[in-house]
């Protein structure tokens, strides 16, 4: 039974995460970030946790035994077994997670389970500087400048800038660049 | 290395070329390609289509066969982009010039082609277009500053497949783009693609719908966006953390 536990612990994580990362890619086509964490859209949530194979809370007898849904306790925030005793059949609680390392930076999710079906699904540690949740897809970094660039000492060809009207042309820098033929 | 310059569309523009001026002919085909598109959608020629359009002197449906597919293109633009780019101005006026710079760009590049003339860079009103390169070296281009129009924010190369630079901001001509959403403090967006069309409206949609956008077009797209926030803070995407004049 201990061993049985273990291996359903090592599943619902792997599991759990593979929703989280199917939402993240669905959410941010659709939605994009911040969004995540208010409101993950519950309706896709359930339809992920449907179709992503082998999901936590599935519903057949054999996966929802209440002693093995609460077993992955050490990384439960919740007593999920809260609703177990008055449905036993079913699985509720929130589960968080393993934190995963990936190329767009360390993932780590939360899922809430209401009677057997996944509810919401809250990214944890994909954040930026202001704690938001953030979409996997965010690939844009903060970057600092590391001098000022005049123009004259940076050999281009040519420069971009939001439309200048035709006088302003005069005085630009590309302005510049046409005339002295650099 | 040789210029030729000339105003259009209530801007300056600029051709290199990587060597001698190519024959006249080819330089007045370019500035014809922009005249007629100018002609035909500018909203500050009162006798443009579009003008008559607005006016309600013209309908869609009598519209030519040009009008209506660039109209079509905008709305396929604007459901792309979350209406974050649209033809449609809080005012109702069918406006098309967020496409038609870039378009009349795309098509000049044809006409260059079609008629031999290769590697030189297209400089319309802050938008770039590149076509080989220079001397055996890719073209070498910068994003200017919008806090300081005389210095540069960062330079690197467009190669590769990398032709199209397109920047959107709110510096030059003040707050000319409409923004959709209070969601954007961006107010210099800058855009690298594989074509200018695909840059342009990018760059115009991400100014306007902040980093929602941004996100969906690196995903989505594939592009390259560099984006000055409100605060001066600076997100490029990973190839651009590269350029000369950044620092992670």
């Amino acid at each position: 039974m201990r061993r049985r536990a273990v291996v359903w612990s090592v599943l619902s994580s792997g599991a759990i995460l593979a929703v989280g990362w199917q939402l993240g890619a669905e959410t941010a086509a659709t939605t994009g970030l911040a969004e995540t964490q208010a409101a993950p859209d519950a309706s896709s949530a359930s339809v992920s946790g449907g179709s992503a194979a082998t999901t936590p809370s599935a519903t057949t007898p054999s996966a929802t035994t209440p002693s093995a849904a609460a077993t992955p306790a050490p990384t439960t925030s919740e007593a999920p077994a809260a609703a177990a005793p008055a449905a036993p059949a079913a699985v509720s609680g929130t589960f968080t997670g393993t934190s995963v390392s990936t190329r767009y930076g360390s993932v780590q999710v939360q899922v809430v389970v209401s009677n057997g079906s996944i509810t919401d699904v809250v990214a944890l540690k994909l954040t930026n500087d202001d704690n938001r949740s953030v979409s996997i897809s965010n690939r844009a970094a903060p970057v600092l400048r590391s001098e000022v660039l005049a123009a004259q000492s940076a050999k281009v060809q040519g420069v971009s800038g939001a439309t200048y009207t035709s006088d302003a042309y005069l005085t630009s820098l590309q302005a510049a660049l046409d005339q002295a033929g650099l | 290395m040789a210029t030729h310059v000339f105003d259009t569309m209530g801007t300056g523009a600029s051709i290199r070329f990587a060597g001698d001026l190519p024959p006249a002919e080819a330089l007045t085909a370019v500035e014809t390609c922009f005249a007629e598109f100018d002609a035909q959608f500018s909203l500050y020629r009162s006798d443009s289509e579009i003008s008559e359009i607005a006016r309600g002197a013209l309908t869609l449906p009598l519209a030519s066969e040009r009008f209506r597919d660039l109209y079509a293109e905008a709305l396929h633009w604007r459901s792309l982009t979350h209406d974050s780019f649209s033809p449609h101005r809080p005012d109702r006026v069918l406006d098309l010039s967020g496409l038609v710079k870039a378009k009349a760009m795309d098509a000049a590049a044809a006409g260059l082609s079609a008629a031999d003339v290769h590697d030189w860079m297209l400089n319309v009103g802050g938008d770039l277009l590149v076509d080989g390169n220079l001397e055996g070296s890719p073209w070498h281009v910068a994003v200017v500053d919008p806090d300081d129009r005389c210095h540069l924010l960062c330079t690197f190369d467009l190669d590769g497949s990398r032709t199209s630079l397109a920047t959107s901001g709110t510096t030059e001509r003040g707050e000319h783009i409409w923004r959709s959403r209070a969601t954007s403090t961006y107010r210099q967006v800058s855009v690298v693609a594989d074509d200018i069309v695909t840059a342009d409206v990018l760059a115009t949609a991400i100014l306007a719908g902040g980093r929602e956008r941004l996100d969906e077009a690196v995903e989505t797209f594939g592009v390259d966006v560099i984006a000055v926030d409100a605060d001066g803070s600076i997100v490029a995407t990973e190839r651009m953390h590269r350029a000369h004049g950044f620092a992670l």
